[in-house]
């Protein structure tokens, strides 16, 4: 039995069935009596099929009971489908300075494809751990490079501010608490920048127009005077990393055509990981192959490709993973008749 | 059937078979004599494969096509060489990589602009960077509201709106959430006015031709029915192509069978 943390992280290549890993682990931990939030980050929003939830409420939570999947067991959690325009807007509300909602640029860029997305999805998740409402927050986060894109989202704001903007905005004569603390060498070092900022701001404004420059500004100084929230974003990078705080599933699964990919997926995230990272072998036929005995040359080539599908992923998982958990397919075709069955896979995991 | 289109987008979630679907896309308009380019979309090569079967890349990252962007903007490869390592634009990068996507994909349609006998089969990273991608351009212009970016951003997306420009392939699994996703990735493109989209159902076990059923295990008739139940759900959806599981190891020998399915996309 793999022990809950306050953060559980399922990542994976996508179409590998991390949404419905992720939301059985939500059910395992909730039929225990845990206080759970299932959050998924992934655009795709498969989330809302699974458990039926409604598009509209994107952005907050609402509660998912056994009556939404038609279990006998009774068990009831927050899931939440991530929305980063409801994530800015909580943000700038509580900041009083709603007319920022408004900026075009702010509006354009947190629109569920508008790119985001991570940045606002690690704001929203060090939010929700401040209520400390919930024992265990379970996250279905983006594919692929998005991932990746989470993990260092805070990282990137925090470049983004220091390095470049604190310039900026000295140069365009607007005040900020943090201009007033700097020391003699800084600010010297701060008037040969200045200079190459003023030159980019030039040329920004002769690709975009004066508007664009403008509004950006507007929309820069909206994110720095919000940047408390994204200092805490920063904090929680941090804190994943720690082994008492998260757990870390990687999935993959079986019908994948590119294992290479999971592998350099734990490549790139590696640095954030700490020991109790698992690999899910997700949809497993193995004992069902093993146990089969084809006789004519269309089976027999069939029963060859499917094995040589578990064979491959089994000998990277070996050379890559020391914790494994394999996740047998279950041939259901509602997704909620799925989700309740995986659920009760992690009571055999032997961990 | 009409001339073949400029640009051929293949789309959909990581393992659903899009490199090879790509792969055999390329393969096929290049065997009919077309002048082909292969792109990976800053995801890393295939180059065994592609030399293998006589396949032309193109290659370029998303820093180097921005580069030579702003460097024709600004008229100085020095000065964009500059701006692209200062942190204010590397940090602007990281934050927003649709920014990046689009100026990728506007480098791919300056290539095809320049030469007219030119197609490119773009193996597309996944349906959610793809949306992106589509999206950015009117994001951008709603942005930029004004300026020379704003005429370059209606240039593209007069090119990817004509008609016989693009085609997009969404890729997926013959499973329930696959192929609602499916579905859900055509329905966005079609808001983004990308109009001529196929769906692929890929690695069918139901429809493997001549499988003897006798020879089969109770729990892979469960599934070939299952996926044969699924297949007769989205029958509605126009323009399914349904493509069945290769029993094969060689992935030469399944991009070749993969042609068959695929040729009639083009």
């Amino acid at each position: 039995m793999i022990k809950a943390k306050p953060i559980e992280i399922f990542c994976g290549t996508g179409g590998v069935g991390k949404t419905t890993t992720a939301s059985s682990r939500a059910i395992y931990l909730a039929k225990q009596k845990k206080k759970v939030l299932l959050i998924t980050i992934d655009p795709s929003l498969r989330l809302k099929e699974v458990f039926g939830l409604n598009d509209k409420m994107a952005g907050e939570t609402e509660k998912v009971t056994h009556l939404n999947i038609g279990s006998q067991t009774p068990f009831e959690f927050e899931a939440m489908l991530m929305s980063p325009s409801a994530t800015i807007a909580r943000m700038i509300k509580a900041s009083s300075k709603g007319e920022l909602l408004n900026n075009p640029i702010i509006k354009t860029l947190t629109k569920p494809y508008g790119g985001m997305n991570e940045i606002m999805a690690m704001i929203e998740l060090s939010q929700k751990i401040k209520t400390q409402k919930y024992d265990t927050i379970v996250l279905d986060t983006p594919p692929g490079k998005h991932f990746i894109d989470f993990l260092e989202a805070a990282q990137k704001i925090n470049q983004f501010f220091d390095k470049s903007f604190l310039d900026l905005f000295k140069y365009l004569g607007k005040s900020f608490e943090g201009s007033r603390t700097q020391t003699l060498s800084k600010k010297l070092i701060g008037g040969i920048v200045t200079k190459g900022v003023k030159k980019l701001l030039g040329y920004l404004d002769k690709v975009t127009g004066q508007a664009f420059v403008e509004e950006f500004i507007e929309a820069v100084s909206a994110l720095y005077q919000n940047r408390e929230y994204f200092l805490e974003g920063l904090e929680l990078e941090e804190k994943l990393k720690i082994q008492s705080f998260s757990n870390w599933f990687l999935v993959t699964s079986v019908d994948q055509q590119k294992i290479t990919q999971a592998g350099k997926l734990k490549e790139q995230a590696i640095h954030f990981m700490h020991y109790d990272n698992y690999l899910i072998i997700n949809k497993t036929l193995q004992r069902q192959l093993d146990s089969w005995s084809p006789e004519t040359e269309t089976t027999k080539s069939l029963k060859e490709s499917m094995s040589y599908r578990e064979r491959k992923i089994k000998e990277f998982s070996k050379e890559n993973f020391s914790r494994i958990l394999e996740f047998e397919e279950i041939l259901s075709d509602s997704p909620s008749e799925h989700v309740l069955k995986l659920s009760e896979s992690w009571d055999n995991t032997s961990i | 059937m009409g001339p073949i289109k400029r640009l051929y987008v293949v789309t959909g979630k990581g393992g659903v078979g899009k490199t090879l679907i790509s792969l055999a896309l390329a393969k096929h308009l290049k065997d009919k004599g077309h002048k082909v380019l292969h792109n990976s979309f800053d995801q890393g090569t295939n180059d065994r494969l592609c030399r293998d079967l006589d396949i032309s890349t193109w290659n370029s990252s998303l820093e180097e096509s921005a580069t030579i962007y702003i460097a024709r903007k600004l008229g100085s490869e020095t000065v964009a060489r500059w701006i692209m390592k200062t942190p204010f634009f590397v940090s602007l990068f990281n934050m927003i990589p649709g920014l990046g996507y689009m100026i990728y994909l506007g480098h791919i349609i300056d290539l095809l602009r320049n030469d007219p006998n030119l197609t490119i089969v773009l193996d597309s990273p996944s349906s959610g960077h793809l949306l992106t991608t589509f999206e950015v351009p009117s994001n951008f212009r709603d942005i930029f509201g004004s300026g020379i970016l704003v005429q370059d951003i209606n240039k593209m997306e007069e090119s990817l709106n004509s008609s016989n420009f693009l085609k997009t392939l969404i890729v997926c699994l013959p499973h329930q959430l696959s192929l609602s996703e499916g579905k859900e990735v055509q329905e966005k493109l079609l808001n983004n006015n990308i109009k001529r989209t196929e769906l692929l159902i890929n690695d069918s076990l139901s429809l493997i031709p001549d499988l003897p059923k006798k020879d089969l295990p109770p729990f892979l008739l469960e599934k070939i029915n299952n996926e044969t139940q699924l297949l007769e759900n989205f029958q509605n959806i126009d323009k399914m192509v349904k493509i069945p599981h290769f029993s094969s190891l060689d992935e030469k020998k399944i991009i070749m069978n993969l042609q068959d399915y695929i040729k009639g996309l083009v």
